[in-house]
């Protein structure tokens, strides 16, 4: 009985995100960019170009970049070699991201948080950028890979937050332009 | 009591490291052979050699093959390198030189920097089916054929994606997509592959084929040779069919310095083993054994760092083809010369305090007056995106080897194949007072350096790192750790590393360094980049360690590249 309880619980979760899955719009202008300075941000930008949809990529967005966003896209992901061409430090790159994040909220400007990396982006150094960017957004979009231990689901189910899982990084750009429509 | 401290940090640090690595964790042990690579598949290529009744140098020949297919961003057919060959039963040492050459009209295609790094204009001449072929020529037991077999079954029947290779494949996306080719090797649907997934190479696999009947004919000379000069063209370079039919590696000695009673045999310029001599002979000066480890001690790293820094400053000033220019090599790896160098720093601040304000050294006075002008009298008298690997057989015989397309995944452009290098990159556009000032038909200064050290003409630790100019602190590092502080190689190897040169603003290390001893190099006046954990940054070394008194052999590969030893 108990079990019983807490399944229909668990498909009234999934259901209820699901639906906002479903339903979630968002506007233009779009921001996209990075937290962590992987190269994924590049690949989403390319994703958004190939579904038409019209975006601003800027790899390091400052508050100055915020100006006018609708909506800011967020590729979060660490790379020691992104920093290194950024000429940044991870602590200085944790800041921007935090200062964008916070300027975003006190704007209301809907984080996307796209996640395209898989296993390469999870764990070690990315999951602070994850978890920050993931614990801020409004809509998540997860390849498969990244959250096999759940750890997307988690925060979705935790905080509501509707999540959308797709096998390909291909398979991102859909959903995406979606919001969009 | 301080060596108990050091390691129980040592533990504890590894002990974070293993709890957050997927690899499989420990040093290979061995008596009848042991190899160390930066991929799983190349090591058993060359234990497969091994075990089929091959010596070290078809071992090495075999991994170096299959880690170009199987690690296709760090080395390859269209890269360079050079290795370190000891044959232990008559106690002899070579080096072959195969890096990649400029072509003999490189200058049309009209390189003009960074900007080209990833096209066609940055792609020099490779040497790497020279210099295995020549090896096994030379040193080879086993029929090329089957040397070639593990590669040529990688390349068609394909391998599953590692996590190295996955991050790498996105964190050098913009490389990739510099070529269709490129693009449809390492993405599906125009998105790169992922850890898992399977990559095949067909047509690498062709073109190893011919190699594998032909040999370096096979390669140079041909249909092979014809389509790349003119895929090459077609993308813009100026490759020649005489660049490809004239190319030779070099068959030399390695050279050779000493180390607190420890023969060093390294690779001979211009490649950047003299940096290694001259750094290790800077710290002779000092009893490091004595003295903290460099993760404790802001006083120890600092004096390292500044050895490091002296010695970039010089390969900077020096270092460049000696077919071209005076190299005062001998000056440069006397002992005399490093005390002079070693007096110059200043132990207790950054001096002079902006790190591209050092200054080279004059090692002229130094040079040995019989010697000094051409490479062949330097070789007698001493008698970077990269990959390296280290073999050890049953008789001793011993390879390091390393080898590179340049940067990661080279020029991006790939012919036949074969993913071309970008060793237009290792010269120097700029500058024409320059040592390594580009010319038609030159060979580059580079940072690789393939070690073998000897103890009583036994091999002791062999060893090597890829990273490009981290190449040089990274061995300076691991060989201390051995050598001064009686760390195994896993130990060594794992150890926090550090990185700070002539041309750059930073002093870069793992934060494994505790916090305290980079607050007090703070106050001596560094200015520190803190790369957390262990990083792909600070290179891979993948190292064999020979116990002096039983003669095991034990194996480290560098978890920073995603290697593994395996030793039987």
């Amino acid at each position: 009985m108990r079990k019983l309880l807490f399944r229909n619980i668990a498909v009234a979760m999934f259901l209820s995100v699901t639906f906002l899955a479903q339903g979630q719009k968002f506007e233009s202008p779009i921001l996209i960019t990075s937290a962590g300075q992987s190269a994924d941000v590049k690949l989403v930008k390319l994703l958004a170009a190939r579904q038409q949809l019209e975006a601003t990529t800027v790899l390091m967005a400052e508050p100055s970049d915020v100006e006018g966003v609708k909506s800011i896209v967020i590729v979060p992901g660490f790379s020691s070699k992104g920093l290194g061409a950024a000429g940044i430090s991870q602590e200085e790159e944790m800041n921007r991201v935090k200062e964008l994040v916070n300027l975003a909220n006190s704007k209301e400007i809907p984080i996307i948080m796209v996640h395209v990396g898989g296993n390469a982006r999870r764990q070690g150094q990315s999951d602070a950028f994850n978890e920050l960017i993931a614990n801020n957004s409004k809509y998540m979009i997860v390849v498969a890979q990244g959250d096999e231990d759940q750890f997307f689901t988690n925060i979705a189910s935790k905080r509501g937050i509707p999540l959308k899982v797709v096998e390909k990084i291909a398979e991102t750009g859909e959903p995406l332009a979606n919001l969009y429509q | 009591m301080k060596a108990v401290y050091l390691k129980a940090a040592l533990h504890i640090f590894l002990l974070g490291f293993v709890l957050s690595n997927a690899y499989p964790q420990g040093e290979a042990e061995g008596t009848k052979g042991m190899v160390a690579t930066a991929h799983p598949l190349a090591s058993e290529a060359a234990i497969e050699m091994l075990q089929g009744g091959g010596n070290a140098v078809d071992a090495a020949i075999a991994a170096a093959f299959a880690i170009g297919v199987v690690e296709p961003d760090g080395s390859g057919l269209g890269g360079g390198g050079g290795m370190v060959i000891y044959l232990k039963e008559k106690n002899e040492s070579f080096y072959i030189n195969y890096y990649a050459r400029a072509s003999e009209r490189g200058s049309e295609a009209g390189y003009s920097g960074s900007k080209d790094a990833k096209t066609a204009k940055a792609i020099c001449v490779p040497g790497t089916v020279a210099g295995l072929t020549m090896a096994h020529e030379k040193f080879g037991t086993l029929p090329l054929k089957k040397i070639l077999e593990p590669a040529i079954r990688y390349a068609s029947a394909g391998f599953t994606v590692d996590a190295t290779l996955a991050t790498l494949i996105l964190d050098n996306i913009e490389t990739v997509y510099a070529d269709e080719v490129t693009t449809n090797v390492f993405c599906v649907d125009g998105f790169p592959l992922m850890e898992g997934d399977r990559i095949i190479q067909k047509e690498l696999a062709e073109t190893l084929s011919v190699i594998s009947r032909e040999g370096k004919r096979g390669f140079y000379e041909g249909v092979v040779a014809e389509s790349m000069v003119k895929g090459i063209a077609e993308r813009g370079g100026t490759l020649t069919m005489n660049d490809f039919m004239s190319y030779e590696a070099e068959l030399t000695v390695p050279l050779h310095g000493t180390y607190r009673g420890y023969d060093i045999l390294t690779a001979n310029v211009p490649q950047s083993g003299l940096c290694l001599i001259e750094a290790l002979n800077i710290l002779e000066n000092y009893d490091l054994k004595s003295a903290p480890h460099y993760s404790e001690s802001a006083t120890i790293l600092h004096l390292i760092a500044e050895t490091e820094r002296f010695t970039y400053a010089d390969r900077t000033a020096y270092l460049g083809d000696p077919n071209e220019n005076v190299i005062p090599v001998s000056g440069l790896i006397s002992k005399k010369y490093a005390k002079k160098r070693f007096q110059q720093i200043n132990r207790e601040q950054l001096d002079p305090p902006a790190y591209r304000d050092v200054v080279e050294g004059d090692p002229f006075p130094y040079v040995k007056k019989k010697t000094g002008k051409t490479k062949q009298e330097e070789t007698t008298d001493s008698g970077g995106h990269t990959t390296h690997l280290s073999v050890i057989d049953k008789d001793g015989n011993s390879v390091a080897l390393t080898q590179t397309l340049g940067l990661f995944f080279g020029s991006g452009q790939t012919v036949e194949g074969v993913l071309m290098n970008c060793a237009m990159t290792n010269f120097s556009h700029r500058s024409k007072n320059s040592v390594n000032f580009y010319k038609d038909g030159k060979q580059s200064r580079s940072s690789i350096m393939p070690t073998i050290i000897l103890k009583d003409e036994h091999p002791f630790l062999i060893a090597g790192s890829p990273g490009a100019a981290r190449i040089i602190a990274t061995l300076i590092e691991v060989i201390i750790n051995v050598i001064d502080y009686e760390m195994s190689v896993t130990e060594a190897n794992l150890a926090p590393r550090f990185f700070v040169r002539d041309s750059e603003d930073y002093l870069y290390l793992e934060s494994g360094i505790r916090p305290d001893v980079r607050q007090e190099l703070t106050e001596m006046g560094h200015t520190l980049k803190v790369y957390q954990g262990i990083d792909l940054f600070f290179g891979g070394a993948q190292m064999i360690y020979v116990d002096p008194a039983d003669g095991t052999y034990y194996g480290s590969a560098d978890k920073r590249r995603g290697g593994i030893a395996i030793g039987y």
